[in-house]
């Protein structure tokens, strides 16, 4: 023990006096981050543009103002009360704020009514001005930004021009940017709405009837036989969505550390063959004592990473606490409970141990074969693809958790660490819990027998990466070496 | 374990890679407290043996034994060993790695760290006992390697081509080293191919060459082994052979501008003068042949490389590969 403990240490301190270990704590939650936010920031800096619509009257003109208005009205409802809205929970000021959007009120208005106002909505993308000429030909120069049109904000070049004929006539939308699709999109709705609006007319169907309708519209509560909590009754809340949402948590996480430190392993065993230090090592501890001592440095360098981020979470937690809204902070506790429950978290330390062990102990086989790193990454690929195939799986558990390719992809080993932390939550069968977590013993059991003969082959024969070629090309049957 | 304990012994050890058979048939045993050279040319199996003697690799066939038992970690832990492949974690400080290696076979963390300041100030590298391994010339990182291996004061020292990439002033210190060791009471096994340090360093010597064990014994029996002859020069005409084959000496052979005289057993240099000067030779010069390693070296190793090609000859072609 005393050996695997020297081992581990040694290779402990050496990585996390690297300071490029302290770099890579720092930046990867701040580089997450930018990442999470960056889309919010992208549509946030989207420049306001501005278009205009030629037609006989304002028919056209308001319903797409109303079309394109639709995304801001919901941000500002969702703003009243995020939890209720999506717990389906009925809430005073959100009935206020859809009466006075119903009333005509702008959206800051009906957040004033609603008690909602020091919420800042953000300015609509797209601006309606009046047409400053009224034919195709006219318009182009405007839209090649030849000419500007005048605005609020002053002169400004005219992003789209929408052409709305009497009649069945088609309706032409002129516009010199063919990427962005989110005009073009409203246009198409409104016109949608309108012909909806036509077809009853004709119908004799009078647009108050139609209001009527749509109020009349019944709630729809979501329910379950099994509720997470008690309080609420059968009705679906934020408890029972919390522990999918941790498990995906989790098992990206898993993913995640796994993706980050298996590296560490196989960087300081091909630094360990280069530098020719093997023989030195395994005359003074046993081969499985050398294995076992580095599996576990990098498994205590995942901890350390995980330890400093759990740190630097509770720290920003504990200063940002008292400014978030109580009912996002009720969430994050939430999602915080449902990851301690053990039903959980049991499954999720197994997969994470069992699965770190199976993935380091392939990384520590390979970086045995390799005298340097463009060597490994000749083997490496099959492996980094192999490892994106669980990062799929996560997006489709967050769609549907309880989709039958996720069963299936589970009973494949290598991917058995990460599905199994997503299916806990769906309450699959116990034999079927038992027997993922058998598989993956009897798995990592097997990975490890495979790679501790690999490392062996490596440091102490010299074997390489031609010699993997050499025992590939022998499965082929009638290929000579 | 008893200190008398022999603490090498290889018996009948075989071992091949594929068709290669690295080292066959090889027995050795290295004494308590002796200074053993290892020798062969480059491939005769001589790391591979040592790697088996380790446990590093087991053998085909035969048995190890070290220290009275196969080679585990406790008796590794009174072993230390130089490989020939030499490295280091060259992130890591010199006395940073003599004090890991130290703990590796036992010492504890304070011990090995006064150790390592020891060392390095012996061998004048103290100003860089904290500096990288990186940081140093090759000299210096084989020299911590070194101390690397001696730092837990082993009983039993095995240096693998431990001459090698050294300048000649630091050979002249290593084999200072040697020497301390061996006075301090270690066993020593050291592999070379560079005769002089084994004619200065060795009480025995092993030869291997093609995979096997080609002498074992004494530097006296070495030289032995080649057979001693006298270098007599006389006047141009006069043979030498012809007058000194009937006094009981083996046949005489005319080189450049002298007669090597074969010395039979229990017969020297004197003795070939002698009856030189009886027989009437009229004599030039004459000297003992000085016989080195050397000449005993490129002999044995010739002959089992003709025994080899021999063998290989006699065993005619391999049939081809189904």
């Amino acid at each position: 023990m005393r050996s695997i403990y020297l081992i581990a240490r040694r290779d402990y301190l050496g990585y996390v006096q690297a300071w490029g270990f302290w770099v890579g704590i720092i930046l990867t939650p701040l580089l997450m981050s930018i990442g999470m936010m960056a889309p919010g920031w992208a549509a946030a800096s989207q420049p306001t543009r501005y278009y205009t619509v030629i037609e006989q009257g304002t028919a056209f003109s308001e319903v797409l103002k109303t079309a394109i208005d639709s995304d801001r009205v919901q941000a500002a409802r969702m703003s009243l009360d995020p939890v209720g809205l999506m717990n389906g929970e009925p809430n005073a000021r959100v009935e206020r704020f859809d009466a006075a959007i119903e009333g005509g009120a702008s959206i800051d208005e009906a957040l004033g009514e609603a008690g909602g106002s020091e919420i800042t909505v953000p300015q609509s993308d797209f601006v309606q001005v009046e047409p400053p000429v009224r034919t195709e030909d006219a318009i182009r120069p405007y839209l090649m930004g030849e000419k500007l049109v005048e605005t609020a904000d002053g002169p400004q070049p005219l992003f789209a021009a929408i052409f709305v004929p009497e009649g069945d006539g088609e309706i032409e939308y002129w516009s010199e940017n063919v990427t962005s699709q989110s005009l073009l999109s409203k246009v198409r709705s409104a016109e949608r709405t309108l012909a909806e609006r036509r077809v009853f007319a004709e119908a004799g169907v009078s647009p108050s009837l139609l209001k009527q309708a749509e109020a009349r519209t019944r709630e729809i509560t979501e329910r379950r036989a099994r509720p997470a909590s008690s309080t609420t009754g059968s009705q679906v809340t934020m408890a029972d969505r919390a522990p999918f949402i941790a498990a995906v948590f989790m098992a990206f996480l898993l993913w995640f550390l796994v993706f980050s430190v298996v590296n560490y392993l196989l960087m300081g065993t091909i630094e360990e063959r280069s530098n020719k230090i093997f023989d030195s090592l395994l005359t003074s501890v046993k081969l499985t004592h050398m294995l076992s001592g580095k599996l576990l440095a990098v498994l205590a360098v995942a901890l350390t990473l995980m330890g400093v981020w759990a740190l630097g979470a509770g720290a920003f937690g504990a200063l940002f606490a008292e400014k978030m809204p109580p009912d996002i902070r009720e969430n994050l506790f939430m999602v915080a409970g449902a990851v301690l429950k053990p039903g959980l978290l049991v499954p999720a330390i197994l997969s994470f141990v069992l699965g770190y062990l199976m993935y380091g102990a392939v990384f520590l086989a390979l970086g045995s074969l390799c005298d340097t790193i463009q060597e490994a990454q000749t083997l490496m690929t099959p492996l980094i693809v192999m490892l994106m195939v669980p990062m799929f799986m996560i997006i489709v558990a967050i769609s549907d958790a309880e989709s039958p390719i996720l069963a299936v992809m589970s009973w494949i080993p290598f991917f058995t660490p990460f599905l199994l932390i997503l299916r806990v939550p769906t309450g699959p069968a116990l034999w079927e819990v038992t027997g993922l977590l058998a598989l993956m013993v009897i798995s990592t059991l097997l990975v490890l027998w495979i790679a501790a003969r690999v490392y062996r082959a490596g440091a102490v024969h010299g074997a390489g990466v031609g010699d993997v070629g050499k025992w590939f090309s022998r499965l082929v049957p009638g290929k000579k070496e | 374990m008893p200190a008398t304990t022999v603490p090498l012994e290889l018996r009948d050890v075989t071992k091949r890679f594929g068709f290669f058979t690295a080292v066959r048939d090889l027995s050795l045993s290295v004494p308590q407290g002796g200074i053993v050279g290892f020798l062969g040319p480059n491939g005769a199996g001589k790391s591979t043996s040592l790697r088996m003697a380790l446990g590093v690799m087991s053998p085909d066939e035969g048995e190890v034994s070290l220290f009275g038992a196969p080679p585990n970690i406790k008796s590794l832990q009174r072993v230390g060993f130089l490989p020939e492949e030499r490295g280091l974690y060259k992130k890591m400080s010199p006395r940073a790695i003599i004090s890991y290696f130290a703990r590796l076979k036992g010492m504890s963390a304070k011990a090995s760290r006064q150790r390592a300041d020891e060392l390095l100030e012996m061998m004048g590298l103290s100003d860089f006992a904290f500096s990288r391994v990186s940081k140093l010339s090759k000299g210096m990182a084989q020299k911590v390697q070194i101390l690397a291996a001696l730092a837990h004061q082993p009983d039993f020292l095995i240096l693998d081509e431990p001459f090698s990439g050294l300048d000649p002033v630091n050979q002249q210190g290593l084999e200072d080293l040697i020497i301390d060791e061996h006075k301090r009471g270690a066993t020593i096994l050291f592999s070379t191919h560079v005769m002089e340090h084994a004619e200065r360093l060795c009480d025995s010597i092993v030869m291997m060459a093609r995979g096997r064990k080609v002498f074992d014994g004494t530097l006296d029996e070495a030289y032995g082994a080649l057979g001693r002859a006298a270098l007599i020069g006389v006047e141009d005409g006069f043979d030498l052979n012809a007058a000194i084959t009937p006094k009981g000496f083996g046949e005489a052979e005319k080189l450049a501008d002298v007669w090597r005289v074969s010395l039979p057993p229990g017969r020297d240099a004197q003795d070939a003068l002698r009856a030189a000067i009886e027989a009437g030779a009229p004599i030039t010069s004459f000297r003992p042949e000085d016989a080195r390693l050397r000449d005993v070296f490129v002999s044995l190793v010739s002959e089992a490389e003709a025994a080899d090609l021999h063998q290989t000859l006699a065993a005619g072609p391999k049939p081809e590969a189904a």
